[in-house]
């Protein structure tokens, strides 16, 4: 039965005035205390009496939060309590990684993504974090504070399982960093909600298409899946098929049918898996044809 | 609060003047039940709930609970043996020796803060013996299930609703009429299916809120957001052994109603933990999560169609089984239940008819008066069948509904004579507005496109002699309070009674301010604000009102003046004389009367106008076989029609244009007549794309936004059209009848049948899920 | 559980309020400044009718702590008009018939006018999609977007 709280529950409210001293703090309460950026996540898990927590830790005016650097040799580096808003209107994020921007605009609403951050998307793990996706095709790598200090995480090592990732105890997030992206890339993130906006996926097919000499086909597409699997999925066969000969609509049919055959979602209150893997299979074929005409121009 | 006065003498009805509630809403300004400032006396509730489906209460332990600090009373079953019902009385206010339902409130307690009320619940310890659930209507009218109501057979119950004691039957209408299987015999086609429309839930945006607060003295006050003050009045002063007149039930704007605020519900809790509280008030607001399982809910409905036709498209026969999962309680679902009994072929001429709609209790969610009232649920099946039915004998669906559906003087399926309705024409302006005929062009290769149109009728559902009444009060500028007991819920009722009371004043529109809160000690009595019933019925009380009040000033003047009363008339506040054209503004009168010549005394004084309607016509109906001379007060009838897509990608629908026309008699205020027709739809389309209270056991599923999915700004058609037919209603104000609810009825049908049209196969149940339409048509072989 | 003295502007008025860690943004404005125009439907970031401006950025006050507001600008649904005199976005709501029950209207007015802030001639589909956050069960969304719509235009006069 349901146990929703009229409130939040009781817990204290701490600003640490440095990354040391939150992420000492954090690690010396390792089960009650608990980072957060926007709360848009944690805060609804804990008013639902899944997450009790005595301490909140506000990281979010710390060092480096904040700051949105973009350098044309070394990259894109996201502070990890920018707002997804900021994140989707930013000028050289609109110019230069479209496809953060795009992802971003598809999650809840414009209320939501006033708070909701793209780092807090991806601590909080869910295989159907809508910036996920866009942030492993891209190459994503976050900056990590623990109680060692400063290291680098990258996405693809960083997710176990639902809501579960590699960091422990004392470890913020502190920015997320994408090298600059090979010339000529596309990309588009398809999401199919129950609405026609703002719901969580059902499946969502995240595709990053650019020129590769190194393959035959003469591209490499890089593929993630939403709400398919325990974790961000990528269809590893299926990027191997468009890499591996020229490509075509019977190509992108036969790599969208790889991707369906490797996913193994469950059914559960927002589809099946029966439809799930059709709509893999679908919306695959759909976005990469779309990410390929572009790319071919 | 724009507008004019007009020359007009019917003005301002049928213009549509800006709602006298906008500027209150626009600015934040409106109070609503959570909005009332009680300072730091006020106290917290929260309810024990049922984690069980069906289950004996062994004991229940409220020591740990009574012990900590800032708790300030608690109640249970015990203390309290009242009976609560609309209709069939058949739920104490808090369970007493069993559960029927998860959710079923156990225990209410009081603390200083809403923190320690759940803290204290919490610890709140009870002893449940599970017994086995009955989770199916059919199963659960079969021998061997559990009983859900050992002592049906001692509630009490009005005439009209049959109670079988000893089974899980709380009603059962039966229609008898003609010869079904003979009928059958002469059909050139012959429909059977079987529909389920699941429950779904009111949502209103506003959560249930009560704040109550209980005299030493006795008198109870009761602050709540109510559709209902007069009922939850009577059903909680019944319950509580005390008298009607000690129980004050105020209640402010609502914040969305849709049925889920009539009668009583959670309110009831709230009165009784202000029991043990010392006068001190306890406020009680459902979470949202509660809204969406443990308040009252839509029934579902498992259906079973048999119609039939002639070759010439003639209905013949229709042989029905409505069994409605009512839930736990069915005080107010028994009436569903009838309705749709007597409403059960839809508006149709049908010479042969065989319905049984059987009110079957199970445990799950407490099926109340939703918008519809039973209308959506059987009109999912029954508008469906017709289109089967019209495909089978090679007939235009259009031509079909036109051929078979009620017209003034056709003798409908209890036996009543149908009043003159606009049915036709609204069929007619719908298939127009919406091109019926001409197969439009997908948008895209993969899309299939295709129009639907379904229609509906709908009477107030309602016991036969419910009362409205209404006082007109002047002040001293001429300026108008309307005393009324009916509700705003959105749906524009202040404004309409506005309007009317200014028309048959004679005064301007912003002369006139309602009275609110409703304060059952202060405002007229009214049944309550449901069934789409309060235009017509407490327009009735508030224009005899208004006429009352217009009848003591024209008598005073003419008496003043020496004049004939007939020449005389009010127009834009001031009493004229259309033979010597003298004037008297009312400000001078209304208050202090008039002076004598000379001054040598004094006649008349305070205006007040009072006014009451009650229908006094309508009839009962044979137990047997549902036939009487007048089963309703009236119809509104109507027709909906939709331009969809099906993405065959995906299985998602995409309304291109939406078109409704409703017979509502006369419209008191065009826009807001529209306004309700919009609005209705996109309940409608939500509920037919997306909405199912998902019961698993007895629990549900999805009992948040997150996943009970509703309409948004981005859900609806891109154009859609609303048209008026005004067929008048013989007894409504200046011809008017209701259509609060009536918009909602059709849209689910008019959807499948629009996607029929597009893919050529039914895809099943509502919702039609894009899961459900892609999957169907990839079983069908339209998709691979 | 601790206390927070924050400072902050309401409204264009500062306001210095004691607030338990555990208070929303929202329950703040409706129990510690009475202004109760702001509406709880859902607790949870879903319904959008509890939506004010915070540093001029709609958000939801259910899913934002008061301790975190201290410094912050909020604007709520009071504090759209000024002297009386209303906003466009409010008027336009009210002549095109987007008020039914009104619970979902201030978040509404408040998502609106950070959309005409940001966007001042949006169309229908931007308007849609701004709106997507704030649920309304009454009007059908049609003449809430005719409003923002109307406002616009009114605006852009």
């Amino acid at each position: 039965m349901n146990n929703s709280h009229p409130a939040l529950p009781e817990f204290d409210y701490l600003t640490p005035t440095s990354l040391m001293e939150a992420s000492q703090f954090l690690a010396g309460h390792p089960s009650d205390a608990r980072a957060f950026m926007g709360g848009t996540d944690c805060f609804v898990r804990m008013r639902d009496g899944l997450l009790p927590m005595k301490t909140m830790v506000d990281v979010k005016p710390l060092d480096g939060m904040n700051e949105i650097r973009f350098d044309s040799a070394k990259g894109l580096t996201i502070g990890a309590a920018v707002p997804m808003n900021a994140v989707a209107k930013h000028p050289e994020i609109r110019k230069n990684y479209p496809l953060l921007a795009q992802a971003a605009e598809t999650v809840a609403s414009y209320q939501l993504r006033s708070r909701a951050t793209i780092c807090g998307n991806i601590c909080n793990a869910s295989p159907a974090g809508d910036t996920i996706g866009a942030s492993l095709v891209m190459n994503g790598v976050l900056t990590v504070h623990g109680v060692g200090g400063f290291r680098q995480e990258p996405l693809s090592k960083f997710f176990l399982g639902p809501g579960k990732t590699v960091l422990i105890p004392g470890d913020i997030v502190t920015a997320i960093n994408f090298p600059i992206l090979p010339a000529k890339s596309a990309g588009k993130y398809r999401k199919l909600g129950r609405n026609t906006l703002s719901d969580l996926s059902i499946v969502g097919v995240t595709v990053f298409g650019f020129p590769d000499k190194d393959t035959a086909s003469g591209f490499r597409f890089k593929l993630a899946l939403a709400s398919v699997a325990p974790v961000p999925f990528v269809p590893v066969k299926a990027e191997e098929i468009l890499a591996g000969s020229t490509i075509s609509a019977e190509s992108i049919k036969s790599a969208s049918e790889a991707a369906m055959d490797s996913v193994t979602p469950i059914d559960d209150i927002r589809g099946s898996a029966r439809y799930r893997k059709l709509m893999v299979r679908n919306l695959v074929n759909d976005t990469v044809t779309e990410v390929w005409k572009q790319l071919i121009g | 609060m724009a507008t004019k006065t007009s020359d007009n003498p019917i003005a301002p009805v049928g213009e549509s003047v800006t709602r006298l509630d906008a500027r209150a809403k626009v600015t934040g300004s409106a109070t609503y039940a959570d909005d009332f400032q009680f300072g730091p006396i006020l106290l917290h509730a929260r309810a024990v709930r049922s984690p069980h489906p069906m289950a004996l209460i062994k004991k229940v332990d409220t020591s740990e609970a009574e012990a900590m600090p800032g708790v300030k009373g608690i109640v249970t079953g015990k203390d309290f043996d009242g009976m609560l019902g609309l209709y069939l009385t058949d739920r104490y206010i808090l369970c007493r020796d069993r559960v029927r339902y998860v959710g079923d409130p156990v225990a209410v307690v009081a603390a200083e803060t809403v923190e320690i009320a759940e803290e204290a619940v919490k610890k709140i310890k009870v002893e449940y013996e599970v017994l086995p659930p009955v989770l199916d209507p059919e199963e659960g009218i079969k021998p061997g299930a559990t009983v859900v109501h050992p002592d049906l057979g001692n509630y009490a119950y009005p005439n009209f609703i049959f109670p079988e004691a000893g089974t899980n039957i709380a009603n059962r209408f039966k229609v008898r009429k003609g010869d079904v299987d003979e009928g059958f015999k002469k059909c050139a086609a012959i429909v059977e299916r079987k529909y389920k429309v699941p429950h779904i839930q009111h949502v209103p945006i506003e959560p249930h809120v009560s704040v109550a607060k209980w005299d030493e003295d006795g008198h109870i006050t009761l602050w709540t957001s109510s559709q209902s003050p007069f009922a939850q009045r009577n059903l909680i002063a019944k319950a509580l052994h005390v008298s009607q007149g000690s129980v004050e039930v105020i209640a402010p704007y609502v914040g969305g109603g849709f049925g889920a605020k009539a009668g009583v519900s959670m309110e009831s809790l709230a009165v009784v933990v202000s029991s043990k509280t010392k006068g001190r008030p306890v406020k009680l607001v459902l979470t949202r999560e509660e809204e969406f399982h443990a308040a009252f809910c839509r029934q579902g409905l498992v259906a079973h169609y048999k119609m039939g036709c002639d070759k010439d498209g003639n209905l013949i026969a229709v042989d029905n089984k409505y069994y409605w999962d009512a839930g736990a309680y069915t005080e107010y679902g028994v009436n569903i239940t009838r309705a749709s009994g007597y409403s059960s072929t839809g508006p149709y001429r049908v010479p042969n008819v065989r319905v049984d709609s059987v009110c079957v209790y199970t445990n799950h969610p407490v099926g109340g008066p939703m918008r519809g009232f039973g209308m959506p649920e059987i009109h999912v099946g029954l508008e469906q069948c017709v289109d089967d039915l019209a495909h089978e004998i090679g007939m235009d669906p259009y031509e079909f509904r036109k051929k078979n559906c009620v017209k003034d003087g056709d003798i409908i399926v209890t036996g009543m004579k149908m009043h003159p309705t606009g049915l036709s024409k609204c069929i007619d302006e719908v298939a127009k507005a919406i091109d019926w005929g001409k197969k439009e062009q997908p948008t895209g290769p993969n899309k299939r496109r295709g129009k639907g149109m379904a229609i509906m009728w709908k009477a107030p559902a309602m016991p036969p002699n419910p009362g409205s009444s209404a006082e007109v009060k002047f002040n001293e500028d001429g300026t108008v309070d309307v005393a009324i007991g009916g509700q705003e819920l959105g749906q524009g009722t202040f404004t309409v009674m506005a309007q009317m009371v200014a028309s048959a004043l004679g005064i301007p529109y912003e002369w006139v301010r309602i009275s609110t809160p409703i304060d059952t000690k202060f405002s007229p009595y009214e049944w309550q604000t449901v069934a789409s019933r309060l235009t017509w019925s407490m327009g009735n009380a508030v224009r005899l009102a208004a006429l009352d009040a217009r009848k003591q000033i024209i008598d005073l003047v003419s008496k003043a003046w020496n004049e004939d009363p007939d020449n005389l008339d009010i127009r834009n506040g001031v009493v004229v004389s259309y033979k010597t054209e003298e004037t008297l503004p009312l400000k001078d009168i209304v208050i202090y009367g008039i002076p004598k010549e000379n001054y040598n005394g004094w006649m008349g004084g305070p205006v007040v106008g009072r006014g009451s309607f009650m229908p006094t016509y309508v009839t009962g109906l044979d137990k047997d076989t549902g036939q009487g001379e007048r089963a309703v007060v009236h119809y509104t009838t109507g027709c909906q029609a939709v331009d969809l897509e099906v993405d065959l990608e995906t299985g998602k629908l995409d309304i291109i244009k939406a078109v409704s026309a409703f017979d509502v008699g006369k419209a008191i205020n065009p826009e807001m007549v529209k306004g309700q027709m919009e609005g209705g739809f996109v309940m409608g389309m939500s509920t037919g794309y997306f909405e199912a209270m998902r019961l698993k056991g007895g629990v549900m599923q999805n009992p948040s936004f997150v996943d009970y999915r509703i309409a948004t700004s981005t859900d609806i058609p891109l154009k859609v059209e609303s048209i008026i037919v005004e067929v008048a209603q013989d007894d409504g104000p200046w011809g008017a009848r209701g259509i609060g609810e009536h918009s909602m009825v059709p849209t689910v049908p008019a959807i499948a049948n629009a996607i029929y049209d597009a893919i050529k196969i039914r895809v099943g149940d509502p919702p039609f899920s894009a899961e459900k339409v892609y999957l169907a048509m990839m079983d069908a072989g339209i998709v691979k | 559980m601790a206390y927070h003295r924050i400072v902050l502007t309401v409204n264009g008025t500062k306001e210095q309020v004691d607030v338990p860690s555990n208070m929303t943004l929202l329950r703040m404005l409706r129990e510690k400044l009475a202004l109760t125009g702001t509406k709880n439907g859902c607790a949870a970031g879903e319904c959008g009718a509890c939506t004010v401006m915070m540093n001029g950025e709609p958000v939801n006050s259910c899913m934002v702590l008061a301790a975190e507001c201290d410094g912050a600008e909020i604007v709520t649904v009071e504090g759209l008009a000024t002297d009386r005199q209303l906003d466009p976005i409010q008027t336009m709501m009210m002549e095109t018939g987007g008020v039914q029950c009104g619970f979902c209207t201030p978040g509404i007015l408040i998502t609106a006018r950070a959309l005409l802030d940001r966007n001042p001639n949006p169309s229908e589909a931007e308007i849609r999609e701004a709106l997507v956050g704030n649920l309304c069960r009454c009007t059908g969304y049609f003449r809430i977007i005719d409003a923002v719509k109307k406002a616009a235009h009114a605006e852009a006069r």
